[in-house]
């Protein structure tokens, strides 16, 4: 790096963004305390750490923005095992993540619409047509995306993402490191923890070149050990949810685990878990719900629905329906105590290997169970997501197992987790309706 | 004329002679490891006329129709006859089926699957070694036998010959008096019967190979998983077209070469491995056209028709970007969408039509 491109990343991403960015978040922190027309009668305002999750998030890509001045870009997906890259300097970036911003911004449609133009189906995933189409047309609410040097694909979460990967690959004619997880039907194998370890193993030369450093190991363990502590801080967050009234929702849940998934191993992701913890305390302390009136406690299964947070956050609440507990917000905090910052390779093979999109149908109903005995629930709903078919198959027979077996009652909804084209607003407030009437709230 | 036993007869006569059947989901299997256990192995790709809305009580409707078809059918009582079923991890859509079998379904038949692994060759070929040794636990239980090594590597050479012999079918299918139908059927009985029987059968083809080629009409190339329904292969024939080389999950993927090692277990995992460039395996899109453009180069093909199900994500995302780079390296592309539940539609057969016409 040259002098003046050492000014200009300094200059822009040390004062001039942080500045800019911190004021906002003043601003937000003074004047907002709830968006125009928030239900206050039947949700609790906003946590107040809002602002400063936004702040985070924004300085990450504000990082971003300028990384190719700097650092070397690594794009990975949302399970993958991100530590070694992050110990040798890359800067990483979720597209999953940049997708799920998008929707948030009920941009995505607009995005998808660029990658269906170039002949990508509408029955791929959403979340790879909103990327895809952000790189085709090179447009984006979070202004740039950094070019990637590197791309790393595990297959923990899905085979989609090792398809997006490779078209992304060909694109960008950069590598790719694809870290394959065999998914885990009854339990993992000896031979499959040993096949990821040596692919991790082989990843880190790979990485190396592109980095053009080599891997300090005490600075992995240190990456590690923070990665360690948002996770299990981060299940601390999720079980303040166990406490009536619970002090957040996972509507909130959704909004605040974006540290934990795109900036673990980083020492502000920690500090800000542990604010965000206090401030839980504060509301149990003094009372607060999520839901004012919390009459009936919820878990939800599979991926948000991103376009519609708080429409469904308030068709819930004017009921007193609190949705609590969430099989995928639960997911980057569930492995936590595998992680071992002194075998970072061998307890990354075994974490990376069992997130729950890598287990058995099966598994994910014992998993559902064990939440609704943990978090006292009253029902259950199952997002059947049109763009996540790893997420959705067996849901179906879930549901029923649940509902006869548990006797807890559980409704299908039929979404997607970014195209809103694929979500009837009729459809699902008269499903919901419906539940809610039958779980007699 | 050739002789092609069905699929029902080929059961019936293996289980008189006291062999075990085992349904095998698609793609690729290990089809000796199965043989050395007397299981004789039969593909289930859907099927089409299967009572789809059984298989539907279990899987969301944007779930591929060669699942919810395997479904129903099984529920339907299409798999009475097996005595286990083997599903390969080939796509997250088998993954599930595979899952809720195991933990929902719960067939009378055993349900035993095998990880494909995506990894680099160094690290996959030990890996898959080490699956089928699992897996040849899982058949010991099941079926009480233990195959020697010997037998195995008995089982091996048997299917490695039946493979050379599929793989010279394709590259004489232009030199063989045989309808594209016909072809296909002859082809695809390697669904289901025995390494030794398609020897025969491939054996008597060959031999009535003419010195010139047969085949005169438009050389097309055809991708996708399977030509179902198989009223396509007509079609393509009636409209002035031949199928002069595939790239098919079912047929023309499946070409693999014999293994290398003295090991039975390695030398199945290099053969199952070795199979064509494919995007179940999410291998890279270069691979892909590279090989693509060399079949259309062998062949003569002038045209590249992609047949595509409904809901397959693999395919879906290599199409566009392979569309547009066999179409700058000269070839016609089309892009055709199909459900397993649903006939040959007439938009279909005129885009095909449209297609072939501009090929002049």
């Amino acid at each position: 790096m040259n002098l003046a491109s050492a000014f200009r990343y300094h200059w822009n991403v040390h004062l001039i963004g942080p500045t800019v960015l911190r004021a906002v978040r003043w601003r937000e922190e003074l004047f907002s305390a709830a968006p125009k027309g928030w239900l206050m009668e039947h949700l609790a305002p906003p946590l107040r750490i809002n602002p400063r999750m936004h702040e985070l998030v924004s300085r990450h890509y504000l990082r971003g923005r300028y990384a190719h001045l700097r650092d070397k870009v690594a794009w990975v997906t949302s399970g993958a095992p991100s530590e070694f890259l992050r110990a040798l300097g890359f800067y990483v970036l979720y597209p999953e993540n940049h997708a799920a911003l998008c929707g948030t911004a009920r941009r995505a449609v607009e995005l998808c619409g660029y990658a269906e133009d170039n002949g990508y189906s509408r029955d791929l995933c959403s979340y790879a047509r909103t990327d895809l189409g952000a790189f085709l047309a090179g447009v984006t609410p979070v202004g740039r995306l950094p070019k990637p040097d590197l791309l790393m694909a595990c297959t923990n979460i899905c085979q989609t993402v090792l398809c997006w990967y490779r078209v992304l690959a060909h694109y960008l004619n950069i590598p790719l490191i694809v870290i394959d997880t065999p998914f885990i039907y009854e339990h993992a194998e000896e031979h499959a923890l040993r096949y990821v370890q040596r692919q991790l193993e082989a990843a880190v030369p790979v990485a190396e070149r592109v980095a053009g450093r080599a891997l300090d190991e005490r600075r992995l363990r240190r990456i590690t050990h923070l990665s360690k502590e948002a996770c299990e801080l981060w299940m601390q967050v999720l079980e303040r949810a166990r406490h009536r009234p619970a002090p957040l929702s996972v509507f909130d849940q959704f909004l605040q685990m974006a540290p934990v998934v795109e900036l673990r191993g980083e020492t502000a992701t920690v500090d800000f878990y542990a604010a965000l913890l206090r401030e839980l305390d504060e509301r149990i302390a003094h009372g607060v719900g999520a839901v004012r009136h919390e009459k009936a406690r919820l878990l939800w299964d599979n991926l948000p629905v991103w376009y519609r947070m708080r429409s469904l956050a308030e068709l819930l609440g004017k009921r007193g329906a609190a949705l609590v507990a969430s099989t995928y917000t639960n997911a980057w905090a569930e492995l936590a105590e595998w992680i071992d910052p002194e075998n970072p390779f061998e307890s990354a093979a075994r974490v990376y290997l069992h997130p729950i999109l890598n287990r058995g149908t099966g598994d994910k109903l014992k998993t559902m169970q064990a939440m609704i005995e943990k978090y006292e629930l009253d029902g259950v709903i199952l997002h059947s997501d049109r763009s996540c078919k790893p997420y959705s198959i067996g849901q179906i027979d879930q549901r029923e197992q649940l509902f006869h077996a548990c006797h807890v009652p559980a409704l299908l909804l039929d979404a997607d987790h970014n195209d809103e084209r694929s979500f009837s607003e009729e459809q699902v407030s008269t499903r919901l309706e419906a539940f809610l009437e039958m779980l007699g709230v | 004329m050739l002789e092609i036993p069905r699929r029902s007869q080929v059961i019936a006569a293996h289980r008189q002679h006291g062999g075990g059947v085992a349904a095998v989901l698609p793609v690729h299997s290990p089809r000796a490891l199965l043989r050395a256990f007397n299981l004789l192995p039969v593909e289930v790709w859907g099927p089409p006329k299967a009572n789809a809305s059984l298989g539907a009580a279990h899987l969301q409707p944007y779930v591929c129709s060669i699942a919810r078809n395997a479904l129903g059918f099984l529920l339907s009582g299409g798999l009475d006859v097996v005595n286990a079923i083997l599903v390969p991890h080939t796509c997250d859509t088998l993954q599930g089926f595979g899952s809720l079998l195991l933990d929902f379904v719960k067939p009378r038949q055993p349900v035993l699957t095998l990880y494909l692994p995506r990894g680099d060759p160094e690290n996959a070929v030990p890996f898959l070694a080490d699956e089928l040794r699992r897996l040849y636990q899982k058949l010991q239980v099941l079926t009480g036998a233990c195959p020697d090594e010997q037998e195995l590597m008995e089982c091996i050479w048997r299917e490695e010959a039946a493979d050379r012999l599929l793989a010279e079918l394709h590259r004489r299918r232009a030199y063989l008096p045989l309808s594209l139908l016909d072809f296909y059927r002859l082809v695809r009985s390697r669904e289901y019967l025995p390494a030794e029987d398609f020897c025969q059968l491939a054996r008597s083809a060959l031999e009535m190979c003419s010195h010139e080629p047969l085949h005169r009409a438009k050389p097309l190339l055809l991708s996708g998983i399977l030509p179902e329904p198989m009223e396509l292969l007509e079609s393509i024939e009636l409209l002035g077209g031949w199928i002069a080389a595939d790239d098919l999950a079912c047929c023309g993927r499946r070409c693999y070469s014999a293994g290398v090692s003295e090991d039975p277990f390695l030398r199945l995992a290099e053969s199952m491995l070795s199979a064509a460039p494919d995007p179940l395996r999410g291998c890279e899109v270069r691979a892909r056209r590279e090989y693509l453009l060399q079949q259309a180069r062998d062949y003569g093909a002038v045209g590249i028709v992609f047949y595509l199900i409904k809901f397959c994500e693999p395919e879906l995302f290599y199409t566009p970007l392979l569309r547009a780079e066999l179409q700058l390296n000269g070839l016609r592309v089309l892009v055709l969408e199909n459900d397993l539940n649903d006939g040959l539609s007439q938009a279909c057969l005129t885009r095909l039509q449209a297609f072939l016409e501009a090929l002049d």
